[in-house]
């Protein structure tokens, strides 16, 4: 069960990495047809993200401090990561500044935090 | 069961062609042939829907498939209408009907409510117009392998040039990163999908075609496996796979990083 539920975090801080990664994206852009794609890709991570944290428990309350930081670590990581990879590739635009809002922002949501 | 068919010329006895996928109308049974006024084979040919990358479907398909033609183009005026994914699979293990709908404006709600009550499938569908598809088919792999096995209403005809857009090939690419650090965590079907979208970008980029079984093939040789189902059965030796999965990875993601310089940021 523990073993489950560590599987569980382990996929919700994937999809939810990809869901800040995509957001931040959207904001470097300025072409409607690039930012639906984007949209589109964010809200999946967050559908598939709530029904990771659906069976995550407590489900109606936010987990303990120590799940929060864990979780909160490896997502700044790994959106700074790919985010990060992409500006030296060339990207522009990309703030890295709204890492950490956007996390907060869906972990509320979410009611992870 | 009817079928309009044209008798063909052969050399001892002339015959008439009918085409595999067809509900009814089995081998060894008996016919009879009869000729038919032109305005009948005008209206039959309409209801005939024609088949991409499909060599069987099962006949219980092929009804559910002129059901759905008929109850979209009652709520609807589509250019055209494309069934695809896993609905054209052989055997019953889909979970939806994928349809894409050519129009400019179609109110899905009511389609989609439908096409539940009357044939029991629960519908996925998407509307594109069809300057937007042609878009999509010159910047998008899943947009060829969706339309690379697929049943429509009219015939398909497209004019498009292929165009490498990096952020496009990008934003899918991500998708199929989280194999990497997830594979004991995900399924059979799950892996599946995020190699398929890895290899469909690659053979994008590499400019081969992006069909199903062109799909398959380069996995198949890539990931040096002789079935499908070791993927979709959830088999694979983790660390042989994702040795070979994480470089092709690297590679197709260099490779798209390599246009940002050709293209416009």
């Amino acid at each position: 069960m523990i073993q489950n539920r560590n599987k569980l975090i382990e996929l919700l801080i994937g999809n939810l990495s990809n869901f800040a990664v995509h957001k931040i994206l959207e904001k470097s852009i300025n072409k409607p047809e690039l930012t639906s794609k984007y949209q589109k890709e964010s809200i999946n991570s967050f559908n598939i993200s709530l029904a990771y944290r659906n069976k995550v428990n407590p489900i109606d309350k936010p987990l303990s401090n120590t799940d929060i930081s864990y979780i909160k670590i490896k997502i700044s990581n790994r959106v700074n990561s790919e985010l990060s990879f992409r500006i030296s590739k060339g990207y522009e635009n990309i703030d890295l500044t709204l890492i950490n809002h956007e996390i907060e922002k869906v972990l509320k949501e979410l009611k992870i935090f | 069961m009817e079928i309009i068919a044209k008798i063909s010329r052969g050399t001892k006895m002339d015959q008439v062609y009918i085409p595999k996928a067809r509900s009814g109308l089995e081998a060894g049974s008996y016919v009879i042939i009869k000729p038919l006024a032109t305005e009948q084979i005008n209206e039959k040919a309409r209801l005939k829907p024609y088949f991409y990358g499909i060599k069987e479907i099962e006949p219980i398909k092929l009804d559910i498939i002129n059901k759905t033609f008929d109850i979209i183009e009652k709520y609807a005026d589509p250019q055209n209408i494309i069934i695809t994914g896993s609905f054209l699979n052989s055997g019953f293990n889909f979970n939806d009907l994928d349809i894409l709908i050519i129009s400019k404006e179609t109110n899905t709600k009511i389609i989609e409510k439908k096409l539940q009550s009357s044939i029991g499938i629960k519908p996925h569908i998407l509307v594109l117009d069809k300057k937007n598809l042609e878009v999509g088919l010159s910047t998008d792999p899943l947009y060829l392998s969706m339309i690379s096995k697929c049943v429509t209403k009219g015939r398909l005809i497209f004019n498009t040039k292929r165009e490498i857009n990096y952020k496009i090939l990008d934003i899918h690419l991500l998708k199929s990163e989280p194999l990497i650090y997830s594979f004991d965590i995900l399924n059979g079907e799950q892996k599946y999908y995020l190699i398929r979208n890895l290899i469909s970008i690659k053979l994008f980029i590499e400019n081969r075609n992006v069909d199903n079984l062109g799909i398959d093939r380069e996995i198949l040789k890539l990931f040096k496996i002789d079935k499908i189902n070791i993927i979709k059965e959830n088999m694979l030796n983790k660390k042989k796979f994702i040795e070979i999965y994480k470089e092709i990875y690297k590679q197709t993601q260099k490779n798209v990083f390599n246009f940002i310089k050709n293209d416009s940021k």
